[in-house]
């Protein structure tokens, strides 16, 4: 089977690359891809310039590059936004997050995907119902909540409502990426005597291992960027998440640009290596989902 | 074949519960599966559903957003919003308006991307990463860009007036009242539209590579093989994506808040926001969740549309 | 029997110690919003904490303060000391029970002495005391120096000059005002106060806020025609779009650079302006500022609030969070937060040497704030005295005016309308009496 596997996908890559009609496609794939990729990053571009003007300077030159460059503008914001704390306090709520997430959430959709046990369509449309609830609505009750609990203010506390908030999202993702897996391999697996949990997690697991760091990343980025929820829930500067840090930049009316636009950047680096990082497990996870097709 | 189940059903409930193979399937089929799904759904019901079953309740009282003195005042909150608001129609528009641009436009880019990425081999990757890059910036960091880009002062059209001398787009797109919220609606757009193509990517690289061998040796141009291979193959994705910003579009909130408040002149007032100014600046909580369970209803119709459809035999 | 003593002795030790633990040290936690606020206020706080070891005070920079105070304090928790945007707040929280009176500390702890007369009214509700203001702010009119004096312009005394002088100014291709409200809607209401206080003047305003006269009284409609003319003519940062769009940042550098010559703004920006000015603005122009005209002439000042503090229900620890707060409002600590990190004072009675070392522009400010307030020459700024939904609806619907859907009767109508409901429902906060 795995043999098979290689040759077909191997196979695939030549008569693409050997067909005149399709390299010239490929063009034309490209020239759409660059200009959507210049969509997309060079506002960023802009918002790298802007971190290293001073306040003045944006108001008056928003766009271009700046007359002088002011690196200070990240020592400033370094500093002023506590991010040597916030930083740390975001990774630990991402990584716990994103790996409660993932188990709970895999065990879930497992569940939903390959068992349907009775009950499971009604439990669908709970958690589709759910998401149509606006936070505004039971922001207060939930506090109310909490507070009883005594999880206001406490780490757990928040990553608990996170883990909640993206209880729908990844079970109906990680479900969709598990509905149309072939029956057989789980089928022979549990001939072999394999229990539900290892079967989850030799069989499934490995063929929507794209799928899951999928959901990783969303969660994460979910987490890393959420600032509501963490604002009302937290309010112990040696607990907030890095998102906090933006406010630092904001008076009473305004926000001081120069360095939110430093913090941004500060913000954004540990997220675009993070990616780059997950893309090559994402590519290598594809290619194992390859070969054993 | 079909006589032995009938045997079976017609034994007693303590006979089967002694029945091994009944128990064993019992415990593979329904229990497992349950105990599965249990921490998760425990959570999610402390966290949103017992909080929201309170604000339903409070949707029904006088309730100011800041207090424990309520008053029961049963539909009165609903009277109003749904006869009596002037406002609410015209919000409710918006949130149309703002559906039926997410359900097209980031659709549309996305699954061209997609397709377009998923035939390339070298530079894939760094494709990916570029595109997927506004996805990860933070609301607040998006529309303090995109304000100063759509700036009619300094903004990308007047710069485009400086430097080619092409006029008429060094407009206020935010400060208008016609072009507010599709302003809005495309910087959010600009954001979004990155995380669904790298959904849709995974799906289509989950497609057997078989498949396409077949098409090709069936004689399959590129649309056919789009419309036959890649379709089905995402299929399940691009269906819950589109309920679930179906969905979404009722609860736009951040941007809007963000960049107009639903300015200029409630031009690009919708739902949410209404719902958050009656909650937490005019002191009228129970209204507000009013409005709330309001939208809960909306998209329960989207919902509604999309379980029926199931019913029907689409797997989503 | 040996051990059994010993044990006995151990127990005897343990509650010593653990009593020891209880009478330890008192917190008590405030959060402020403001970030560079919160550093420096932290630094004169600790200054309270190095001499009172048993009672120390928490100052939690929060950002977004008030959206989390109000979710905090709802749900029953919160910090000791809860801070408001403004006395309309302090009412919905007081009702519900979720704040302290403060009556007896007042009497106990002597801010009836330490309060300028009409300031402790402001924080009554039903007749008690719930709140005590802190940050006094007006409006006023800056203005690029350098500019003005170039051209040969005054700032001028009258409405009827500001209108003239703008009129020049729009010929020479100079935006008057470098006015938007892209970062904070509610800028829009700034106008609407400011304009009702100049040109209906304070006594009207006075009398519709009481429910003597209506809203659509002609000088209110005077007063917002104006105001709409104003914004017709695009004279508030170069066109009503770019006034929708125009963020403060984009507001002051046109200001420094004398794109725009004047901005009619809060005292709070007293502690941003220098820095689109001069060296740090990258330009050679200097800044000043000029009362707002009034339609008389008269130098008119409206007052506002940029917060209120109060006991929360829930603390453990009231009598030590009045202590504090006497301690906090005191002239001394006032006076340092002042000059130190440039916070408006509270309404006290501050003395001549508090404002020493200070921007002579800025004490001429306050100067002239609690002179006007002397003077009976002050006016009503909406946050501070407009009831919730009134003032929600007057920086809402300003913008339906200006953008010509409803007409300006169309909107004080309105205003009235809901206002008088206000009214009724005794939602109104406490105007002192003039």
């Amino acid at each position: 089977m795995t043999a098979f596997g290689k040759v077909s996908l191997r196979g695939n890559i030549l008569q693409r690359g050997r067909s005149k009609e399709r390299s010239r496609l490929l063009v034309f794939n490209h020239a759409v891809l660059l200009l959507l990729t210049a969509f997309a990053v060079l506002p960023l571009l802009i918002l790298f310039f802007n971190s290293l003007k001073t306040k003045a300077e944006i108001g008056a030159n928003p766009l271009g590059p700046p007359n002088q460059i002011i690196a200070e503008n990240y020592i400033n914001a370094w500093e002023q936004g506590n991010f040597a704390t916030t930083m740390r306090n975001s990774v630990i709520y991402v990584v716990v997050t994103i790996a409660a997430e993932l188990v709970l959430g895999g065990l879930a959709a497992y569940a939903l995907a390959r068992k349907k046990p009775p009950g499971s369509d009604l439990l669908m449309l709970y958690f589709l119902v759910a998401s149509t609830i606006p936070l505004w609505m039971y922001i207060v009750p939930l506090y109310t909540q909490f507070r009883i609990w005594g999880l206001v203010g406490e780490v757990h506390g928040l990553i608990i409502i996170y883990i909640a908030g993206n209880a729908p999202l990844t079970i109906f993702l990680l479900r969709s990426y598990m509905i149309d897996l072939p029956r057989e391999l789980e089928d022979a697996a549990r001939v072999d005597g394999a229990n539900e949990l290892q079967v989850l997690t030799r069989i499934v697991l490995p063929l929507t291992k794209p799928g899951f760091l999928t959901v990783g990343l969303v969660v994460g980025l979910g987490v890393w960027n959420e600032f509501t929820l963490a604002l009302t829930f937290i309010y112990d500067p040696s607990r907030a998440p890095v998102t906090t840090s933006f406010f630092k930049f904001t008076d009473r009316f305004a926000r001081d640009w120069a360095l939110t636009s430093a913090g941004a950047v500060i913000i954004i680096f540990p997220v675009m290596v993070l990616f780059l990082a997950l893309q090559r497990q994402f590519i290598e996870g594809l290619a194992e989902g390859g070969i054993k097709t | 074949m079909a006589t032995i189940p009938q045997k079976k059903i017609a034994t007693g409930f303590l006979d089967r519960l002694t029945d091994e193979t009944w128990r064993y399937k019992f415990t593979r089929n329904v229990l497992i599966p349950w105990l599965f799904i249990l921490p998760l759904l425990s959570i999610h019901v402390f966290v949103v559903a017992i909080p929201a079953v309170q604000g339903i309740y409070m949707s029904l009282t006088d309730w100011s957003g800041v207090g424990r003195n309520v008053e029961f005042i049963g539909l009165a909150n609903y009277q109003e919003l749904l006869f009596e608001d002037e406002t609410f129609g015209k919000s409710l528009t918006n949130n149309f308006i703002w559906m039926a641009f997410f359900l097209t436009v980031p659709f549309i880019l996305a699954l061209f991307c997609a397709t377009l990425l998923s035939q390339i081999k070298r530079g894939g990757m760094a494709y990916r990463s570029m595109l997927f890059i506004p996805y990860v910036l933070a609301s607040v960091v998006t529309t303090a860009i995109w304000r100063n880009l759509l700036s009619p002062r300094k903004g990308i059209g007047a710069a485009m007036a400086n430097l080619t001398g092409i006029e008429g787009f060094d407009i206020a797109y935010l400060g208008r009242s016609e072009t507010a919220l599709l302003s809005i609606a495309f910087i959010d757009n600009w954001h979004f539209w990155g995380f669904l193509m790298i959904l849709f990517l995974a799906a289509m690289q989950a497609i057997p590579p078989v498949l396409y061998d077949a098409a090709k040796i069936d004689g399959a141009n590129r649309w056919q093989e789009f419309r036959h291979v890649t379709l089905p193959g995402i299929r399940p994705i691009f269906l819950f994506m589109f309920m679930m910003v179906a969905i979404w579009s009722f609860l736009a909130f951040d941007y809007i808040w963000l960049l107009t408040q639903g300015g200029p002149g409630g031009s690009s007032e919708v739902i949410a926001t209404q719902l958050y100014k009656n909650a937490f600046l005019r002191f009228e909580g129970g209204y507000g969740a009013a409005q709330g369970v309001v939208i809960s209803i909306f998209a329960g119709f989207i919902i509604m549309i999309f379980v029926t459809l199931r019913r029907r035999g689409w797997d989503i | 029997m040996k051990r059994l003593k010993i044990c006995f002795g151990m127990l005897v030790l343990l509650l010593a110690l653990s009593s020891v633990g209880a009478q330890d040290v008192t917190t008590v936690s405030m959060w402020f919003g403001e970030s560079e606020y919160a550093q420096c206020i932290t630094e004169v706080v600790n200054g309270f904490n190095d001499v009172n070891p048993a009672l120390q005070i928490e100052i939690i920079p929060q950002a977004d303060t008030w959206n989390t105070t109000r979710t905090a304090v709802a749900g029953g928790g919160g910090p000791d000391v809860v801070r408001s945007p403004g006395p309309s707040f302090v009412y919905e929280m007081a009702q519900q029970g979720l704040i302290l009176p403060l009556d007896s500390f007042a009497d106990e702890m002597g801010w009836r002495d330490t309060f300028v007369g009409w300031a402790l009214d402001l924080g009554l509700v039903d007749g008690q005391l719930y709140s005590l203001a802190d940050e006094l702010e007006t409006l006023v009119m800056y203005y690029n120096k350098t500019l003005f004096e170039a051209n040969g312009w005054t700032p001028p005394d009258t409405m009827d000059e500001l209108i003239a002088l703008a009129e020049e100014m729009e010929a020479a291709g100079i935006v008057p005002f470098s006015h938007g409200n892209a970062d904070w809607r509610p800028t829009n209401e700034w106008f609407v106060g400011e304009f009702m206080t100049q040109i209906a003047g304070p006594h009207n305003v006075y009398k519709a806020l009481t429910g003597q006269i209506p809203w659509t009284d002609e000088s209110m409609v005077e007063a917002m025609e104006t105001l709409d003319m104003m914004q017709q003519r695009g004279w508030f940062g170069g066109g009503l779009d770019l006034y929708f769009t125009n963020t403060f940042d984009t507001n002051l550098s046109m200001l420094g650079n004398g794109e725009a010559a004047m901005n009619i703004e809060g005292t709070w920006r007293f502690n941003g302006i220098p820095d689109y000015f001069g060296e740090a603005g990258g330009n050679d122009n200097d800044w000043d500022w000029a009362p707002v005209p009034s339609k008389t002439g008269d130098d008119l000042f409206t007052i506002g609030m940029g917060n209120t503090s109060s006991i929360n229900a829930n603390t453990p620890h009231p009598q030590e969070t009045a202590t504090f707060l006497t301690w906090f409002f005191s002239a001394e600590t006032q006076g340092a937060m002042l000059s130190n990190c440039g916070k408006g004072p509270a309404p006290i009675h501050l003395p001549e040497d508090a404002m020493v070392g200070l921007d002579s522009r800025v004490s001429r400010a306050y100067a002239a704030l609690s002179e006007a307030s002397a003077d009976d020459r002050y006016g009503y700024t909406t946050w501070t005295f407009w009831p919730p939904k009134s003032d929600v609806y007057i920086y809402e619907e300003v913008e339906r005016v200006w953008t010509g859907e409803i007409t300006v009767m169309d909107y004080l109508e309105g205003l009235n309308e809901l206002f008088a409901e206000e009214l009724a429902a005794g939602d109104i906060p406490p105007i002192p009496s003039r």
